[in-house]
């Protein structure tokens, strides 16, 4: 979700990717699939006020063979914006495979990334070791929550003059079980800690809907 | 002194040729054959013409009356000027290949090799070899052993022209496995090996032969691969190297490659295909044949291979490529071989399909859709295909113009089925997201001609336009989904959940979630006496894909996720009263499937039907438990797949809460 320009950032060019093939990789969930949709809040509260938008969220793809995952993010009462501005993401999966809870760009270093997923109470049982080697040789696989990065590519709806940016990401941590999202935005020019939390929509009227898609 | 006038009219010089009659004798003879030879070296109409005035085989006679009249210096000289004129008509025209081997040079030309003159044998291997460069030269049945021992007499010789004819007559005449064996059990790798230290144009010769031994083979192309330790692979390797020689380093890489896929043990290291890689990036600015066919060597080489698409992509592969697209006169081939390279190397890599995404390089493929030749068209469509599996692009806007989408639906009604099958590949990716390349597609009459292929005789039609359909119905509004099921209908879309192709009834399922995926699309199943429902209800009974079985049961789910009425047509389905005993064991079924994705299917299904917020929840839990499902259930709470597991969980938290607040 964007947020007000404060000032301009440039992300770094490093990489955090740490590409081990054959390695152990999150399980496929059948909530964090093509189509699902979720739906909450996103507290951008500062010093001056509280303030909290209302945030929507819909996965567009996965791919687990390459850590990887995208879809979009709409906000719904941004203050002065005409429209809800949409967004479109990409995402990391932490698997130790294809990414470790190390950032290694965007501004991020292993100290902030340890503050940020220590916000999550899941995170705690893996905290020594993430700090030693950021989970390189950690075995997710049967974990119950899946840690993501998301950073957001471009606005869908407006233009790059809007007067939001987007040049943070979040720290995201998905709960296998009920479909929870709960993240943190990390931009060292945004306030900090803002934190997103989003309920899977089952999107029946008494239960769970799927579709799907296939590229070719 | 005064000399006789040489007439060099083709009539007049036709009419002298042969034997007998007005032909001429002795050196007139030399002279009319000589002059002949110069008018058509090079010069296809002149070929032609005296095609036409029968000149082939009169030639031919010449040739058979001078290497049977003995040694003498004059039948020499005759002797090489027909064979030439012979092989000059063999060269670059169909219909003088045919008049030579129709008039019977062949057995003439062979016996000339072992002439005692030099210059005669090097006329005939030379002549021979353009015959054989003819895919209608007759195969030689290398599995006949005289035949091998005659090229391995031809391998033996002294002379290169002789020794590079053998090396054209294998490559020609090697097709099939056991005639590489049969080449390969009789020595002929080793020798090919030992010749690589020649002219350049053995060399050559030999590579297309080498490649044509061990293509496809693993057996031989392991044996290769091993000669005289790692000699052979060895030579390659240095010839790739070798930047004074473009075709014979092209050459060299194509026998890698032939290597590299028969028998991947031997070429595997990352350092070789690398090297291949630079080689042939390099080998792109090659003029000519070679730079026109390089294209689809590398396409070979790094197909399906994500570690060689990062390699190519580090120097600077795409770059190269787009811009020989950029070139205004580029040949059909190169063309194609050039969008092939790049389909490929986008298949994998989104940093690829970025490269490709510039304005300027996408609207050259995007012309290429409309190009004459089917070939280009095909790799176009294919092209843009790769480039819409990156999602990130599709939801920028990429490819969603009304102009490109109309262009694919043209190319729906292509009179190739190879176009045909690529454009929907494409449309395919393009649907996925976007209300307004939905919209585009309805109205451009794409949908109807979708569900015109969607009734196809044939599969591979049938196959890619329901899948279409179903990306085109993913995550569409209500009215765009009523819209495409008008153009359906019921009875075709039940006519595909029943197609005698499994893969096929899996996409028409599929495409039946996404119909049902909330919205009130959902009446349609019960329509026209339940048509719909009893398809999917069969298909689930009597499949044994447990694909179908998947997309069947997640249809289940989402008509469960619906009111009491729905929940209960399922529960009937699923679990059915005692009474209906034949159907009782199909929840149990898909519950014990070892498939981790239909067990996840046939528990959302459950959780759907133990939602607490509906009425009828205390008749189906103890249906459930009455039927055993619980019990099942509970023994599923440490399945091995998380997934699963946290399902069971689901429901039974459901099933506990129910009667905790009933107790």
């Amino acid at each position: 979700m964007p947020v007000r320009v404060v000032e301009s950032s440039t992300p770094s060019q490093e990489s955090g990717q740490d590409s081990h093939p054959g390695r152990p990789r999150p399980p496929f969930c059948s909530l964090l699939s093509p189509g699902r949709a979720f739906s909450g809040t996103q507290n951008v509260s500062s010093l001056q006020k509280d303030e909290a938008w209302k945030v929507n969220v819909r996965i567009q793809g996965v791919d687990l063979d390459h850590g990887y995952l995208c879809g979009t993010m709409e906000a719904l009462n941004v203050p002065l914006a005409d429209t809800p501005v949409v967004t479109f993401w990409e995402g990391e999966l932490v698997d130790g495979s294809n990414y470790t809870f190390f950032t290694g760009k965007w501004e991020a270093t292993p100290e902030d990334d340890i503050r940020h997923w220590s916000k999550f109470p899941s995170f705690a049982p893996l905290s020594s070791q993430v700090k030693s080697d950021g989970g390189k040789n950690m075995d997710l696989s049967n974990y119950p929550y899946i840690f993501m990065r998301w950073k957001e590519q471009y606005f869908v709806n407006v233009g790059i003059d809007c007067g939001l940016t987007i040049a943070g990401f979040y720290y995201v941590c998905f709960s296998f079980s009920d479909g929870s999202i709960n993240g943190f935005y990390y931009d060292p020019n945004s306030s900090p800690f803002q934190k997103l939390e989003l309920k899977c929509i089952p999107g029946g009227v008494a239960g769970y809907t799927f579709s799907s898609h296939q590229l070719l | 002194m005064p000399s006789s006038v040489v007439r060099t009219r083709p009539e007049d010089l036709a009419a002298r040729l042969g034997v007998g009659g007005a032909a001429e004798q002795g050196d007139a003879l030399l002279r009319v054959v000589r002059e002949v030879k110069n008018q058509i070296i090079g010069n296809k109409t002149k070929k032609l013409r005296y095609l036409h005035l029968g000149a082939v085989p009169k030639i031919v006679s010449v040739l058979a009356a001078a290497s049977q009249g003995g040694a003498g210096h004059g039948d020499a000289a005759v002797i090489v000027q027909a064979a030439a004129a012979i092989g000059s008509f063999a060269c670059g025209v169909e219909d003088g290949v045919r008049a030579v081997l129709d008039s019977g040079a062949l057995p003439h030309l062979t016996s000339i090799l072992s002439h005692p003159e030099e210059k005669v044998v090097d006329a005939g291997a030379r002549s021979l070899k353009m015959i054989f460069q003819s895919k209608l030269a007759p195969k030689y049945d290398v599995l006949q052993e005289k035949n091998l021992k005659f090229i391995f007499s031809l391998l033996d010789s002294d002379n290169e022209n002789v020794t590079e004819l053998a090396a054209c007559i294998i490559a020609h005449s090697c097709e099939r496995s056991e005639e590489q064996k049969a080449l390969c059990d009789a020595g002929v790798l080793q020798k090919l090996v030992s010749l690589l230290g020649g002219s350049s144009n053995q060399k050559d010769a030999c590579l297309n032969s080498i490649e044509a031994v061990v293509k496809y083979n693993p057996e031989v192309s392991s044996k290769f691969a091993c000669i005289d330790y790692g000699k052979a692979l060895k030579a390659l390797t240095n010839l790739i190297l070798d930047r004074r020689h473009p075709h014979t380093r092209f050459l060299a890489c194509k026998c890698l490659i032939a290597v590299g896929q028969a028998s991947p043990c031997h070429v595997e290291e990352l350092q070789i295909k690398s090297k291949l890689v630079l080689v042939l990036v390099e080998l792109l600015e090659e003029p000519g044949r070679v730079g026109d066919e390089v294209p689809f060597s590398l396409k070979t080489l790094i197909e399906d291979n994500e570690e060689l698409h990062k390699q190519a992509l580090s120097v600077n592969a795409v770059e190269k490529l787009c811009s020989f697209l950029h070139m205004s006169s580029i040949n059909e081939r190169r063309l194609q071989g050039l969008l092939i390279a790049l389909a490929e190397l986008s298949s994998k890599l989104e940093e690829c399909r970025c490269q490709l995404i510039s304005p300027q390089v996408l609207s050259l493929i995007i012309d290429a859709l409309k190009h004459d030749r089917t070939d280009v068209r095909v790799a176009a469509c294919y092209c843009i295909r790769n480039i819409t599996r990156s999602l990130k692009n599709i939801s920028a806007g990429c490819l969603s113009s009304e102009a490109v989408i109309v262009q694919f639906v043209q190319l729906l009604d292509d009179p190739s089925k190879l176009v045909q099958i690529a454009a929907l590949s494409a449309l395919c990716n393009i649907v996925v997201n976007g209300a307004t390349r939905k919209s585009v597609l309805i109205r451009s009459e794409g949908v109807s001609r979708l569900v015109q292929l969607s009734k196809s005789m044939d599969s591979a039609l049938r196959y890619v336009s329901v899948q279409v359909l179903r990306n085109l119905l993913f995550l569409a509004d209500i009215t765009d989904k009523e819209c495409i099921l008008k153009e359906l209908t019921l009875s075709t879309l039940a006519s595909l959940v029943y197609d005698s192709d499994c893969s096929i009834q899996e996409q028409a399922l599929a495409l039946l979630n996404n119909l049902m995926d909330g919205c009130d699309s959902i009446k349609h199943l019960f329509a026209e006496d339940n048509m719909i429902l009893d398809a999917i209800m069969r298909q689930l009974k009597n499949s044994s894909s447990v694909g179908v079985c998947i997309q069947g049961m997640f249809v289940l789910c989402n008509i469960a996720a619906r009111s009491e009425l729905e929940k209960d047509s399922v529960m009937n389905f699923l679990v059915p009263s005692h009474e209906d005993s034949c159907n009782r064991s199909l929840a149990i079924k898909f519950l014990q499937s070892k498939e981790n994705s239909l067990r996840v299917a046939c528990l959302w299904c459950l959780v759907n039907l133990t939602n607490p917020n509906s009425g009828g929840l205390s008749r189906r839990v103890t249906r459930l438990r009455d039927a055993g499902i619980i019990f099942q259930l509970k023994s599923m709470l440490n399945d091995p797949c998380l997934d699963c597991k946290l399902r069971v969980r689901m429901i039974l938290e459901q099933c506990t809460e129910f009667e905790t607040t009933q107790g």
